[in-house]
């Protein structure tokens, strides 16, 4: 009888197993390295990315898994996704901004499992969240955290002039003629920049209009409502604003308050929470109130973000670990979202009451009663079609033209023939 | 060698591997090949592909990360119907025909400058290569500051001097103010290369001619036209050739001064593809808007190419 000699087991042992690591891709489970690594943004409050990367840590600690988190400016996210995407490579979690689940739905893995879990113990997403990150049924991504656009102010010039807390936007439109008077405009951009789109929606919203039905598909921008705002617009540019709202970018509202030459601006709370760390002197001046409402209710522009994994990822098992220790344990939650200083919120609604909101007097008129919380493209579905509609600035851009000596019927047929061809593309 | 009384002569040594090698790297079009051959899969891998799969996505209904289909040119003749696209279209003439014009009549007045005898020449040199050293992202974040609604130093020292009326021209948010800002910071960007090209024809010229003109009773100005400009063709259809190109393809200027705006009156292909392809996700769109002009460029670099073909022979 033949017998298997030593040498002749072990060296189609070892064979074998070299040819089954080669074929899979993974290493035997002894010499694993779990790892996940986590693509997120330059945060606007700096001071969350240093308090990730100390969970993070934690997290290795606790785990045995290595995170690795990259960061990345939020115009870059774009390009860097469609890069990731098309090479089927790149990180395992990816931080997404408003509607890009919607961009990338195909691409990401399903966490309905973990968003059950979380509304479980917090309560249901935010309608903005849940519209976002929820596609056709399927959540694309986690809910973290959100940031709204709410009205901050020069509280001293209100009181020197005794003015009254706008309610609504024909209340903003009083008081912003007497703060031009006084050399303190109201600074709403009207340029190509996400912020001039924030303000714009509201205003249409609360007048009624809308620019894509809710179908997705019927574009409404050509309305009795649109043309409503336009003419707000048309008489705040005139008698309440400067000319140089015109050529604004997202961060000059912010400059315009914080160095002392706007009396109203519409924007998060970053405005503020950068004058308080810069300790310029307007800091003590600001403070905020909820976005003006109209006849069609009280709307805000939200920014939810939320976390979602990459189908082509390896590591889903760990990269949801990480979700469910940042997102899932109420002491990480709160940590997390304390050091934001109210800048990012919570996403779910039985911790709207957050403690954030009492570490400054500043922050009572962030609470969340009685507003609609809304996306970009509200209330159309966050498509591709519907993206291109806001990416393209269409609104903001037909409100300029309309300023600048268009009619408000012409302004409205422009921005409505340019939104049907994108319908039709 | 003996075999029986016979003798035989031994085999022949087959030439070693080395000298096989040897052999094959002494024919020149082997060598040449060798040598050639980096070169090639570095174009091949970062220009080739890269352009034919932009050539793929431009008659496509590619999508990020979705299945894509054929679907012919529909993705040039969609665009065409866009206000944005036509606008975008006529601004990339404008902003390329000013840029190119006045980076041509500025470096050719900068470069004969700068072959004066000068102190510090040098210096002033290399003083002139600043703003192309910089990267174009950073310098224009400064001229974002200069033309700035609230802070602009234009402004201030226009106002100052009395030759704007309070609160001077809105750089950034009217139309016409726009498209002159980034033409100027363009200008400003790409002189140097203009100045130091024309500069390097300049010094090439032989002063013979220069002296047999003046002794014919050249003037200055007949000098130049005569002798210099003749000269110098070559030199300035490269530079235009060059410069064409890249100002049609500009991006990071008006991406950082204008974003595209007010109203889209500064988008260029560049931006107004970005926009489209990566924000939106429809990359076939953004290809088609990257290569609309391919062609058009094709032809000018073919014309200005015979024509600089004809000045060397």
């Amino acid at each position: 009888m033949s017998g298997i000699t030593r040498r002749h087991f072990l060296t189609t042992t070892a064979g074998t197993g070299l040819a089954g690591i080669l074929a899979t891709g993974v290493p035997p489970v002894l010499g694993q390295q779990r790892e996940v690594s986590y693509l997120c943004w330059n945060n606007f409050a700096p001071l969350m990315d240093k308090k990730l990367a100390e969970i993070g840590q934690r997290f290795t600690k606790d785990t045995g898994i290595k995170l690795k988190i990259d960061h990345i400016a939020a115009a870059q996210q774009a390009a860097k996704y469609a890069s990731e995407v098309q090479s089927q490579a790149g990180h395992d979690l990816v931080e997404m901004r408003m509607h890009f689940p919607w961009l990338y739905d195909s691409q990401l893995i399903d966490l309905g499992d973990l968003v059950a879990d979380l509304e479980k113990k917090y309560g249901k997403v935010l309608s903005s969240a849940g519209e976002t990150a929820r596609v056709r049924g399927t959540w694309r991504a986690v809910p973290q955290y959100h940031a709204m656009f709410v009205a901050t102010y020069r509280e001293d010039l209100f009181k020197k002039a005794s003015l009254k807390i706008p309610d609504t936007w024909e209340d903003l439109y009083t008081a912003g003629k007497e703060l031009k008077k006084m050399g303190h405009p109201v600074g709403i951009p009207i340029s190509q920049n996400y912020d001039s789109i924030s303000t714009a929606g509201p205003v249409l919203w609360s007048s009624g209009g809308q620019e894509v039905d809710k179908d997705g598909k019927t574009v409404r921008i050509n309305s009795p409502q649109t043309a409503q705002m336009i003419e707000w617009y048309k008489k705040m540019f005139r008698d309440c604003m400067e000319p140089e709202v015109l050529s604004w970018d997202d961060a000059s509202n912010n400059q315009a308050i914080q160095q002392g030459k706007a009396g109203w601006i519409h924007n998060p709370v970053s405005a503020y929470i950068v004058a308080k760390q810069m300790k310029l002197p307007t800091a003590d001046t600001i403070n905020h109130h909820r976005t003006p409402g109209g006849p069609a209710g009280r709307h805000e522009t939200d920014v939810p973000r939320h976390i979602g994994i990459w189908k082509f990822s390896k590591n889903a098992e760990p990269a949801k670990e990480f979700i469910r220790y940042l997102l899932g344990k109420r002491e990480t939650y709160d940590e997390f979202i304390m050091s934001a200083d109210a800048f990012n919120l919570p996403v779910y609604e039985k911790l709207q009451d957050h403690p954030v909101l009492k570490t400054d007097p500043k922050y009572a008129g962030l609470k969340a009663e009685g507003v609609q919380y809304h996306c970009y493209g509200w209330p159309a579905p966050p498509s591709d079609k519907v993206q291109l509609i806001t990416n393209s600035f269409i609104m903001p851009n037909m409100i300029a033209k309309a300023v600048t000596g268009t009619s408000t019927k012409d302004a409205m047929v422009w921005a409505e023939n340019e939104m049907k061809k994108i319908m039709a593309g | 060698m003996a075999i029986g009384g016979i003798r035989v002569a031994a085999p022949a040594s087959r030439p070693s591997l080395r000298a096989k090698v040897g052999e094959l790297l002494d024919r020149e079009q082997w060598l040449g090949s060798i040598f050639v051959s980096p070169a090639l899969v570095l174009l091949l891998l970062l220009v080739a592909y890269p352009f034919c799969m932009a050539l793929y996505f431009s008659v496509s209904n590619a999508f990020i990360g979705r299945p894509s289909h054929f679907i012919g040119v529909r993705n040039f003749i969609n665009l065409w119907e866009s206000d944005a696209f036509r606008q975008t279209f006529q601004n990339a003439f404008v902003f390329c025909g000013a840029a190119v014009g006045a980076k041509l009549v500025l470096g050719v007045s900068l470069a004969l400058l700068l072959n004066q005898q000068l102190w510090f020449k040098r210096l002033i040199r290399g003083a002139v290569l600043l703003p192309w050293v910089i990267p174009t992202a950073l310098s224009t974040l400064g001229w974002t500051w200069m033309f700035n609604s609230l802070y602009s130093v234009v402004n201030w020292t226009g106002l100052a001097l009395g030759i704007m009326d309070p609160p001077g021209p809105n750089w950034l948010g009217q139309k016409y103010y726009a498209m002159a800002a980034v033409i100027i910071v363009n200008i400003w960007r790409g002189l140097p290369f203009f100045a130091i090209t024309i500069l390097a024809g300049l010094v090439a010229i032989p002063k013979e001619l220069y002296e047999a003109a003046e002794a014919d009773g050249a003037g200055p100005f007949s000098r130049f036209w005569y002798v210099t400009l003749p000269l110098l063709k070559g030199v300035l259809a490269i530079v235009v050739l060059f410069s064409t190109i890249f100002t049609f393809s500009e991006f990071n200027i008006v991406f950082v001064l204008t974003h595209g705006g007010p109203i889209n009156s500064t988008h260029l292909f560049a931006t107004l593809a970005r926009q489209v392809g990566l924000e939106t996700g429809r990359i076939g769109e953004g290809a088609a808007i990257s290569l609309y002009l391919f062609p058009v460029l094709m032809l000018v670099v073919w014309a200005q190419l015979r024509f600089v073909r004809k000045q060397a022979y």
